[in-house]
């Protein structure tokens, strides 16, 4: 055996599946097409956002990489959503994406135990019988073993850009796809299907006209991704707004005959949450503008990002419409937008723990299963690499519940329903938002980082000591008064805030700013989580009827027809994941219930 | 969810909605002993009964008052139908009992059951055996259908139509508010919390719930008080009203003794007619009890009839929507052209007399204005009123403090409430209708 474990695929979720098998102590080698994109940011210079923000911090307190990579590369910071309510803030940052990626390359090339390798992946070696993993082959003749394999394609998976009527095969404007991995996964029986997403054009920093366009500014205090220390000292960059108008889109619809998407030569389904400008003039007519956010994409370089505007029209159109644009008129287009379509894996074909149903030893992360999103890629990639690492070391998978993080939630979706479209991930896809706090992910995560090993000893102590000070605020209040009322009383009115409280209750102002903030919430939304609680409960017990993925619902009687096939292709891990499974229905449930309760669940 | 999770208790009427001489309401979930036990006249009888036993005594309310006396028979863990702690109350089958002990379990944390919920838990308990496997099959498909959509056999058409329009109403204003959750402020249009909107839809779905005082009219009746002074020919009338109306259960005595009641049915809706001791001062202090029950029954009373002496007038009360003044003895003495009179001897306008009850009774009710859509069913009644406190809560809210996150919660919960009457809402739902809706995404 060459490796422990190979991952395949630079991106964001092969840099933390890498390093999480590496750290927890297994040989890995990291094989990519270009070892000079390694951790590229293809698309939005920007990390984290709503509920994607939250996702970074899990990724953080499970101990993975991303918090660390962008704190480091910030060139603006907001907090987003303030005044909507705490439990839907969230952190996001402008990236130097030159800066995140060399990062990216630096933290794998520090590594222990990890090896990179430039190579592109084109088969798979399996045993005799199909059912097991055990190597790569390269397009340069490698043949590689490992005892696992954590897959993070990308868009490269036979991708395709098209720009109006050209196109040609590749993963990023200028870097080749990966040819034949796909067609050799489809030909061993893998789901294999279509996706497509866009980007914008990058203009000349040079050729806007500020005085024309919207100043947003970041806030002025900048704060980390990471719960690993408690400032980021970075430069902060203004980002610019603008709009289109109603010739900007006369231009489009004249020539949507001449879209690759509208002309038919696009077959993958595009995200409707972050449509193209050709499908917002298409799909709402009767908007007479649209939002742009001109956002730098590094310092050092004039190439600024036009958020809000990818296309794949031709590049004569993207001239003429984004030269309509209020202080866009003479920008000078450095890259233009395009679109990309690339093969994905059903993700339907995936235990929870990201391993594949097909074949043993094989994980799948990132926007291979059909996930749009540098957030949602890397969490899975955190993901699939423990659980890989889990697997070497023949411990239980590890599997985050949907109410203990957006990466649960993510998951779950994506292997018990399955996705249509990219998927991304969004505040309303939780049940459970309110436990999903950003400023909470420590608490929900880091012990579980520390139990696969990845977390250390001092990550723990350290949230122990929080949680101590949260409980120590909480005594403090209760035990003080504020104007003749019982202080912890008086901070669940909706005016009294802990910064009033400072004012006059002693002792208080001893604590740290975040532990304040924490009770403040815990206090304010206790009425709300206990509410909820039942809920959790309920769900939680159902979570906890485990099942094994080999079960035989074949030997169960009395399931619908309907509901053992879907069964039998979601091979779920718990009677409550069971109940997600559309055509499912509540009397195949019970009769799985009552069946586990005889103990007829085990293999 | 709430249908696979046996840790709820449950509660239902075992016997048929209506009037009989004896009712059952069964319970069943663990600590429903402990749970009820606050509400009976013996708690600690009821709490330290061994399994398979009787337990004699009172149900009261909150304010310690007598609801009815009972015997409950007790299950504990391991034994009974559904083979969890379970009880069954015996009460009088009366509809106004059996609606108190209902409506008493429901305030106590109890939840109504579902239809087959009792069988369903029999069955996760081991009680059936699976290898019946087609008897299983056919149970739990009734399980399954009522699940699936509870309350759908018996929402039939327009209502089912009504409660899909309103449930669409919610489901666009949580889009509203959840597409400020799922994307920042700046990517958005300047946001207006849909208040309007929202109160419209409180105002909808209340008017809606209200029409489950016409569907309970209809389904338990309305009572009737027949008052007056003795001797103005209350018996002579009870007598005669039993006799005209084909669909008589049969008069027997009030448990009280005080007053003598009856069913009948008029124009649709049963009647219980009660005929009350005379109202009259006294000096015997059994007789002063008797008159304080009828005082009491009369203020409970849906409609008062107060029957008036034409020949001997006394005192007459004035006219309001829950009394109805008749003049007797019509025979006797021609009374005022626009009163309304009646001979309970000759029977003589008696006809005129129910078909006044029929209209004061459908009168005193809200107007519909939903044309025939009416609530009958407690449990619908209680999700349509579940979801409109959600969003008073959430118009409150949205006054008083600038978070959405907490609005949206209340929301959610409005729109689970009516999911239940007519089908699950999942997340995609949600964001189906933002993505159609509205223009976003960078």
């Amino acid at each position: 055996m060459d490796y422990d474990a190979i991952v395949v695929g630079g991106g964001h979720a092969g840099i933390e599946a890498s390093l999480a098998l590496a750290r927890i102590g297994f040989s890995t080698l990291l094989v990519t097409q270009r070892l000079d994109t390694i951790g590229a940011l293809s698309c939005n210079p920007a990390i984290g956002g709503l509920s994607k923000g939250n996702m970074v911090r899990e990724i953080d307190a499970l101990g993975g990489e991303m918090a660390h990579l962008i704190d480091r590369s910030m060139i603006q910071f907001r907090i987003l959503n303030r005044r909507r309510g705490p439990a839907v803030q969230a952190p996001r940052a402008q990236a130097d994406k030159f800066t995140y990626n060399r990062l990216a390359k630096e933290t794998l090339e520090a590594q222990a135990n990890l090896a990179l390798f430039m190579d592109t992946v084109v088969d798979l070696t399996l045993d005799r019988e199909q059912k097991r993993y055990q190597g790569i082959v390269t397009e340069r003749g490698h043949h590689i073993s490992s005892r696992v394999l954590v897959l993070t394609t990308g868009t490269f998976m036979e991708g395709k850009i098209f720009i109006g009527e050209w196109e040609t095969p590749a993963g990023r404007l200028g870097e080749q796809a990966a040819i034949g991995l796909g067609t050799a996964l489809r030909a061993k029986g893998f789901p294999v299907g279509r996706m497509k997403t866009g980007t914008p054009s990058r203009v000349r920093r040079s050729s806007i006209d500020f005085s024309a366009v919207e100043v947003q500014e970041g806030d002025r205090v900048m704060a980390p991704f990471s719960f690993d220390y408690t400032s980021v000292d970075r430069p902060s960059e203004d980002c610019y707004i603008t709009w289109t108008n109603e010739e900007t889109h006369r231009i489009i619809r004249e020539n949507i005959g001449r879209s690759p998407l509208y002309g038919g030569k696009i077959s993958g389904i595009g995200p409707r949450y972050c449509p193209s400008i050709e499908d917002k003039v298409v799909r709402f007519p009767e908007r007479d503008r649209h939002q742009i956010f001109i956002e730098p994409e590094g310092i050092g370089t004039q190439e600024m990002y036009l958020n809000g505007v990818s296309s794949s029209l031709p590049e004569d159109v993207q001239h003429a419409f984004i030269h309509s644009i209020r202080g866009l008129e003479d920008a000078e287009i450095m890259r233009p937008g395009y679109a990309v379509e690339y093969d994905y894996i059903d993700p339907l074909s995936l235990y929870p723990s990201l391993e594949s149903k097909l074949v043993d030893g094989l994980f799948i992360a990132g926007q291979t299963n059909g996930t749009s999103g540098y957030e949602e890629a890397a969490c899975q990639g955190l993901i699939a690499g423990i659980n890989a690492a889990q697997k070497l070391k023949g411990e239980k998978p590890l599997v985050l519940g949907r109410n203990e993080a957006y990466t649960g939630v993510l998951i779950d979706d994506l292997v018990t329903v399955g996705t249509k479209e990219p998927y991304r991930m969004f505040t309303s896809r939780a049940e459970y938002r309110l436990n999903l706090r950003h400023d909470s992910a420590d608490q929900r995560l880091t012990r579980k980082g520390w139990e696969v090993g990845l977390q250390r000893d001092e990550q723990l102590t350290r949230l122990e000591e929080k949680l101590d000070r949260i409980e120590a605020v909480k005594d403090l209040l209760a035990a003080r008064s504020w104007r003749e009322k019982n202080a912890l009383a008086a901070l669940k009115m909706p005016e009294i805030t802990i910064d009033v409280l400072k004012e006059t209750v002693e002792g208080l102002s001893d604590f740290d700013e975040p532990t304040l903030y924490q009770v403040e919430l815990d206090v304010k939304y206790a009425g709300y989580i206990d509410r909820q609680q039942r809920q959790v409960d309920r769900f939680e017990r159902l979570e906890a009827m485990e099942i094994d993925p080999r079960f035989d619902y074949d030997t169960v009687e009395g399931l619908s027809s309907e509901g053992r096939e879907k069964l039998k292709v979601v091979r779920p891990f718990s009677v409550g994941q069971a109940s997600r499974i559309g055509g499912v229905r509540n009397s195949d449930v019970a009769i799985l219930i009552v069946h586990l309760r005889r103990g007829g669940g085990r293999v | 969810m709430s249908r696979y999770d046996t840790q709820d208790i449950i509660y239902a009427l075992a016997t048929p909605w209506g009037r009989s001489g004896l009712a059952v309401i069964r319970i069943s979930g663990e600590g429903c002993r402990a749970s009820l036990s606050p509400f009976f006249s013996s708690p600690t009888a009821l709490i330290e009964a061994k399994n398979a036993t009787l337990v004699h005594g009172y149900l009261l309310d909150e304010g310690n008052a007598r609801i009815d006396e009972v015997v409950l028979a007790i299950n504990t863990r391991g034994h009974g139908y559904t083979m969890e702690e379970a009880i069954e109350i015996s009460c009088h089958g009366s509809i106004a009992v059996i609606q108190a002990i209902l409506s008493l379990l429901g305030r106590i944390g109890m939840r109504s059951a579902e239809a087959g919920e009792f069988t369903f838990r029999a069955f996760i308990h081991g009680r059936l055996d699976l290898t019946q496997a087609e008897a299983v099959e056919e149970l739990i498909s009734s399980v399954s259908q009522s699940s699936r959509s509870l309350s759908l056999s018996r929402l039939e058409g327009r209502l089912r139509e009504r409660i899909d329009e309103l449930k669409e109403s919610l489901l666009t204003l949580l889009a509203a508010v959840e597409v400020q959750l799922d994307y920042s402020e700046d990517e958005l249009d300047e946001f207006v919390f849909p208040r309007h909107a929202l109160a419209t839809l409180i105002e909808s779905i209340g008017s809606l719930a209200d029409t489950y005082q016409i569907g309970r009219l209809y389904k338990s009746g309305a009572k009737v008080v027949l008052a007056g002074s003795t001797n103005v020919g209350k018996s002579s009338l009870f007598n005669l009203l039993l006799k005209e109306e084909r669909s008589i259960v049969s008069p027997y005595r009030g448990t009280t003794r005080d007053y003598i009641e009856a069913d009948l049915e008029v124009g649709g809706i049963p009647i219980r007619l009660y005929d009350t001791a005379g109202l009259r001062e006294s000096e015997d202090l059994v007789e002063q009890e008797g008159i304080v029950r009828t005082e009491r029954l009369i203020g409970e009373a849906d409609l008062i009839i107060y029957l008036v002496d034409s020949t001997d007038l006394g005192h007459i009360p004035a006219e309001d929507g829950r009394t109805l003044v008749v003049y007797n003895k019509s025979d006797l003495v021609r009374p005022a052209a626009d009163t309304l009179a009646i001979s309970a001897q000759s029977g003589e306008g008696v006809d005129r007399l129910l078909k006044a009850v029929e209209d004061r009774l459908k009168r005193s009710l809200p107007d519909i204005g939903e044309g025939d859509l009416v609530i009958e069913g407690e449990r619908q009644w209680r999700l349509l009123e579940g979801a409109k406190g959600a969003l008073v809560r959430a118009l409150e809210l949205s006054d008083s403090v600038d978070v959405l996150d907490v609005v949206a919660v209340e929301l959610a919960e409005a729109l689970t409430n009516l999911g239940e009457l007519t089908g699950e809402v999942r997340s995609d739902d949600i964001l189906d209708r933002i993505f159609s809706g509205f223009c976003v995404g960078k």
